[in-house]
């Protein structure tokens, strides 16, 4: 876990162009949301059907 | 045992179990958002490092929490089915909303909290934080809808054959006592993160009293101790108004007021005795019931002889889980005043006792947010939708050998896989944000930041 969880910038590394940090925002939210979509789906399979 | 004691048992085992990390989770994501928003306006190293060593804790938790959820899901199906029929029109869209305004709003920008702090900057990262902390109060507002519209049903209809239907979501949503509960319930979570966040700090600084971390998070536990608990006294106080005014029978049970009648005492302690109809060895204040309940002494207070006693719940268990409850919310506002006298005479972590007692109280929130859903659902009893549906009827058609085999295995995986997570965190806990290996590396720090001369952040021990 400890080596995983990222740490902000350091104040003297150069910061990103904001389109670039805007596209890892809704990226990294996206994919997170598609993890658990997948997740949730794979618990639903589990239910017998009605 | 039959199927439905069984079946009680086990949702009362799992539930019990889950809330723990909600409650805790809801109160943990607003201090990460403060710590996160008190270091980009400051720049000290040390917010920095509380917010990365509480992250883990949080990511731990809310992992923990979200299995433990997806349990009860499946048990309201397995074990509830007559339940689920029925209400799922009423119930099923409010978790649905739960589910898609809250729960994903969390798990998608955990996703950035977790690995794109350098990747989305500073402000984008702050965004994701404050937008996860508005998650959990959104998720505990539809959770809290649902089991307020148990508690008291408005705005449906019941069909000829027994199925619900929403004939009003207005009413559904904001049922009468789903304000006050709401709040009791928010002010429990923040108290529970307090007490823990406080008791943590407070441990470490036994061995390290000059560390500069522990010193911040048991200073601002303390205030939010100060501040918070008094006001809990006042929304659990309105919370118990409600409840006067709509389950009068839960009040009776709450105050162990065995008949109707006007100048009820307030019963301090006893032994609820329900053959016999009165409180045994019980220590109470004549007349002082109205002054508890905010009216007069005149005023007719409905006892339990008002309702038939196969609509009675389990008296004891309601008396009792109020008193626990009631006691360590007391306790915890001596802790944040006690505290806050404490900083202002020059330091907490001077004192031994107080870091004793703050460290004893780290697991208080969990009892009384526990006692104090014993209270709600213990008290609703018998009926799992209030005056609408009995939990009897509620229960599947299922055999106490079905049940008992679910049962089993619950406790054997969650002492297990719970087992393991909680000792982690403990872990964590007790190794303190010091130790934390998510210290930022010597290359990311700026030039002359605290981490460099911590004299310069003022962090410097007196």
């Amino acid at each position: 876990m400890p080596t995983i969880i990222e740490g902000p910038p350091g104040r003297e590394t150069p910061k990103p162009l904001l389109a670039r940090r805007l596209i890892w925002f809704v990226g990294l939210a996206v994919a997170s949301a598609l993890a658990t979509v997948v997740v949730a789906y794979g618990l639903k399979a589990l239910l017998p059907p009605l | 045992m039959d199927a439905l004691i069984l079946a009680r048992l086990q949702f009362a085992f799992t539930i019990a179990f889950h809330i723990i990390f909600p409650a805790f989770t809801i109160g943990l994501a607003s201090y990460l958002a403060v710590l996160e928003g008190l270091w980009l306006t400051t720049r000290r190293e040390a917010f920095q490092r509380l917010y990365l060593f509480w992250l883990k804790v949080f990511a731990l938790s809310f992992g923990m929490g979200v299995v433990s959820g997806v349990v009860m899901s499946y048990e309201l199906g397995a074990n509830w089915s007559v339940f689920s029929r029925a209400a799922a029109p009423v119930i099923g869209p409010l978790l649905g909303f739960e589910v898609l305004t809250a729960f994903f709003l969390e798990a998608s920008f955990l996703g950035i909290m977790l690995f794109g702090w350098k990747k989305v900057g500073p402000g984008l990262h702050f965004t994701a934080t404050v937008l996860v902390a508005i998650g959990t109060f959104i998720s505990a507002f539809w959770i809290l809808s649902a089991n307020s519209w148990m508690q008291h049903p408005t705005g449906h209809a019941v069909l000829p054959d027994g199925s619900l239907i929403a004939v009003d979501w207005w009413k559904v949503v904001f049922s009468p006592t789903f304000p006050s509960r709401l709040a009791h319930m928010l002010l429990g979570a923040y108290l529970t993160t307090a007490l823990v966040v406080g008791g943590a700090s407070a441990w470490r600084l036994m061995t390290a009293p000059t560390q500069p971390e522990s010193r911040i998070a048991l200073r601002m536990a303390i205030g939010m101790l100060a501040v918070v608990a008094p006001l809990q006294l006042v929304a659990g106080h309105i919370s118990g108004e409600v409840v006067r005014h709509h389950q009068p029978l839960k009040l009776a049970a709450i105050e162990a007021y065995w008949e109707t009648r006007a100048d009820q005492p307030l019963s301090l302690f006893g032994l609820p005795d329900r053959k016999a109809g009165k409180t045994q060895f019980e220590v109470a204040i004549p007349g002082a019931g109205a002054l508890a309940q905010g009216v007069s002494r005149e005023t007719v207070l409905q006892g339990l002889d008002a309702w038939p006693r196969s609509d009675w719940p389990v008296v004891w268990l309601v008396y009792w889980g109020f008193r626990i409850m009631v006691g360590l919310g007391l306790a915890m506002i001596g802790l944040g005043l006690w505290g806050a006298f404490l900083v202002w005479r020059g330091g907490p972590e001077r004192s031994r006792l107080y870091l004793w007692a703050a460290t004893l109280m780290a697991p208080a929130g969990f009892v009384a947010v526990i006692a104090g859903w014993v209270v709600a659902e213990a008290g609703r009893q018998p009926w799992v939708i209030y005056g609408v549906l009995r939990t009897r009827d509620a229960v599947s058609p299922v055999g106490a050998g079905q049940v008992s085999a679910s049962l089993l295995a619950f406790l054997i995986v969650y002492a297990i896989v719970f087992s393991a997570g909680a000792l982690y965190i403990l872990r964590l806990l007790h190794r303190g944000p010091e130790e934390a290996e998510q210290a930022p590396k010597p290359e990311d720090r700026a030039p002359g930041s605290a981490l460099a001369a911590p004299s310069e952040a003022g962090e410097t021990p007196p």
